[in-house]
């Protein structure tokens, strides 16, 4: 079979870091090959994409060298953030742009966007439709679209589904199965279920960006799971592995408890979500789950009293009115860390808005080393890693010491190691007696977690059950249709 | 701009983006040569006409654009006429002295102000942003590098307001209100807006060049943007209607009030 990729003694190294990100790597592909590219965060998997579709350093400029590179004829790039890859506002217009681009004659572009759109399964009513509309799982598709309109025959992926739900992910992987037979697939996934079936070669990389493993995919699972294990990559099974280290309730000293009566939240005046009458008490951990735009943020914003709400609302008793009198009670956790992040010092950040006492520096330190970030106190906190963002906007939430703990997606797009320790960290707190109600869109973490969970549908709170593990096999079909 | 509201399409959404944004231009530069007191007034009629029946918007929302602009009109036109300089008073209170010179000049500015609101606005509310980039790249030759980062980049306003709702919420959390300082506001506001924002306008070039966009090479267009009736009516509106106005002014003599 001829090769359509290749690279000799690549060499690369980001400018301002010590070491060299790759040294002499050595890879090639095969047409028609499916191929995953594995390895821990930070690795250079996304760099690597970029540097065999040419992007580095056509577009990019970093400092590269290698001995020889192919670089295909004809490629498609799909990148991880659906919001940034289009340039125009309309469904049709971001296929145009592509077809012109390829200097497309205008009268053959109508009909050549209507089989593209076909091609990928977005069946719109109308074409002329804001991109902004669209779920994150149909804008992913339409950039598979723009893409085909390449007619390429090397496709490179960089993590197309990390920032996407269960149900986008399933549709994108199924557009990619029916659209990609003939064509070669290099994938950097870590969400890697539902193609483990489909991609024939993985490659593993270490952490210093050397190759461990090359191989077609089933015998890698099976010879390095260890390895993965160690680097933090999923694997199929991580979750049934996992066990938890202590599932018994230790009986807490603090005891909180929320109540809501005819609870609704409004924004513009419209009522966007009402959750009725409802109580929480210490110990319990809801999963808020739901589709996209159900509700599920809006139900944090408006216990956070972030957005206007009506009827009655206490913790403890004390009646909440406006977000002043949560302070200390409740915290909400965004999806993006950085928004939260309010001085130049990760340890500035862990003490914001406390006195300077021993007694606080010292819980800042403990907390700081639970979430392993010492040795990072001086950094701003917009240079840490992703994963090291979260994990302190996590930690900066508990230096408020709040009863009540909301999250909005904390694990999205986390490594497994990560993944786990902050499964782990938030499971102790609510050992200790807090109340957690998080947003999530994956069930396993609802299976391993949940003690309670809260449907939300256009808008309203239409099911609130108490589970426990052992009850699972059963409301693992009750919620299916949710995934 | 014309996402915000609903509106019906009319003729002014058809005429060739490039000549309407000369022709304004033009317009502009005409208004400031223009001294005399009734043909202004006229003028900003005519102006006043195609922007209240030729846009396609409810008088609602119209009347709502025009409050700033009404506001803006008192404001320059009255303190031209309570403090302005002349010789014939009029009426004299304290620092107030009302000339005939000062009324003149203050209604004449006033207009100015008011026509130069009313042409901008008929302009952003008739033409897509879309539209005017492929008809500056077709008719004007302007370079689609440009082009289409101004494209790119109208995308993003509507992302960074929405996040900039989101981040005065997510530090409302950690209790950032009690800050009086409204640069250190401000500071921690705009980093991470700006960092994202920048990260984001990155990505998206990538995309693009990732996509072929070559500004160098020759392309074709999606929306070709050529000439129509339209805009002879749109030209000629205005020719007609100035000349009238200009005959009606001299007409009556009263040229006499110069500013």
């Amino acid at each position: 079979m001829d090769t359509v990729s290749s690279l000799k003694n690549l060499r690369l190294k980001f400018p301002g870091e010590d070491g060299l990100l790759f040294k002499d790597l050595n890879l090639s592909f095969k047409k028609g090959e499916k191929v995953l590219l594995l390895g821990p965060s930070g690795c250079g998997k996304s760099t690597l994409l970029q540097v065999l579709s040419g992007i580095i350093p056509r577009s990019v400029e970093i400092p590269i060298k290698f001995d020889s590179i192919q670089i295909p004829d004809k490629w498609g790039f799909i990148f991880q953030d659906p919001e940034t890859q289009f340039c125009m506002p309309y469904v049709d217009e971001e296929i145009a742009f592509v077809l012109e681009n390829l200097q497309v004659p205008r009268h053959e572009m109508p009909s050549r966007i209507e089989e593209l759109l076909n091609e990928v399964g977005l069946h719109l009513k109308d074409i002329h439709t804001p991109i902004q509309n669209l779920s994150g799982g149909m804008k992913q598709r339409l950039a598979i679209a723009s893409v085909l309109a390449l007619d390429p025959d090397v496709i490179f992926f960089d993590e197309p589904t990390s920032l996407i739900d269960e149900s986008g992910t399933e549709q994108i992987w199924e557009t990619v199965k029916k659209i990609g037979e003939d064509k070669t697939l290099i994938i950097v996934e870590h969400k890697i279920e539902q193609i483990i079936d489909f991609v024939n070669r993985t490659i593993v990389f270490t952490p210093d960006g050397e190759i461990l493993a090359d191989g077609d995919s089933f015998s890698i699972f099976s010879h390095y799971k260890e390895k993965l294990k160690q680097y933090g990559i999923w694997y199929p099974g991580a979750w049934s592995e996992y066990k938890k280290e202590s599932s018994s309730i230790i009986e807490s000293k603090q005891q909180t408890s929320l109540y809501l009566d005819n609870f609704k939240g409004y924004r513009n005046k419209e009522l966007k979500i009402s959750l009725g009458s409802t109580s929480v008490h210490s110990g319990e951990w809801i999963m808020v789950v739901g589709e996209n735009g159900a509700g599920k943020s809006t139900l944090l914003l408006s216990l956070m009293q972030l957005i206007k709400s009506s009827g009655s609302y206490q913790i403890n008793n004390l009646t909440i009115k406006k977000i002043n009198d949560l302070y200390g009670l409740a915290y909400l956790v965004f999806q993006n860390p950085e928004y939260q992040f309010l001085t130049n010092s990760v340890y500035d950040e862990m003490t914001y808005g406390t006195e300077q006492n021993p007694e606080n520096i010292a819980k800042a330190e403990e907390i700081l080393t639970t979430f392993g970030l010492t040795g990072k106190e001086k950094h701003h906190p917009f240079q840490l890693s992703i994963g090291q963002k979260r994990k302190l906007s996590v930690a900066s939430a508990f230096i408020q010491q709040p009863k009540v703990i909301l999250l909005d997606e904390p694990t999205f797009g986390q490594d497994l190691i990560n993944t786990f320790k902050m499964l782990e960290w938030l499971e102790n707190k609510r050992q200790e007696g807090s109340m957690i109600i998080m947003v999530t869109h994956d069930s396993q973490i609802l299976k391993h977690f949940a003690t309670r969970v809260w449907e939300v549908k256009k808008g309203e709170l239409v099911n609130d059950r108490k589970v426990s593990n052992c009850m699972w096999s059963k409301e693992e079909r009750l919620y299916e249709h949710i995934f | 701009m014309n996402t915000f509201f609903n509106c019906k399409e009319t003729w002014l959404h058809k005429t060739n983006p490039s000549l309407k944004l000369i022709i304004l231009l033009c317009l502009f530069v005409f208004a400031i040569t223009i001294h005399q007191l009734h043909f202004m007034i006229l003028f900003t009629l005519v102006i006043a006409l195609l922007f209240l029946f030729g846009t396609g918007y409810s008088y609602k929302h119209i009347f709502l654009l025009l409050i700033p602009f009404l506001f803006i009109f008192l404001s320059t036109s009255t303190s031209m006429i309570l403090f302005g300089k002349g010789e014939t008073t009029l009426f004299k209170w304290a620092y107030v002295h009302i000339t005939k010179e000062s009324l003149i000049r203050g209604i004449h500015i006033g207009c100015r102000a008011l026509s130069f609101a009313m042409l901008s606005l008929t302009f952003a509310l008739t033409t897509q942003p879309v539209k005017l980039f492929y008809s500056l790249m077709q008719q004007l030759k302007l370079s689609p590098k440009y082009a289409y980062t101004f494209m790119a980049a109208i995308r993003l306003i509507p992302i960074m307001i929405e996040e900039l709702q989101t981040i005065r919420n997510a530090q409302k959390v950690r209790g950032v209100q009690g800050q009086r300082n409204l640069f250190k506001r401000m500071n921690i506001l705009m980093i991470p807006l700006l960092s994202q924002s920048i990260r984001r306008a990155h990505r998206i070039a990538v995309a693009m060049e990732a996509k072929r966009f070559d500004a160098s090479k020759k392309r074709t267009f999606f929306y070709e943007i050529g000439f129509s009736k339209f805009d002879i009516f749109f030209a000629s509106y205005f020719l007609i209607m100035f000349t009238v106005a200009y005959l009606f002014s001299i007409h009556f003599h009263i040229s006499r009030y110069r500013c």
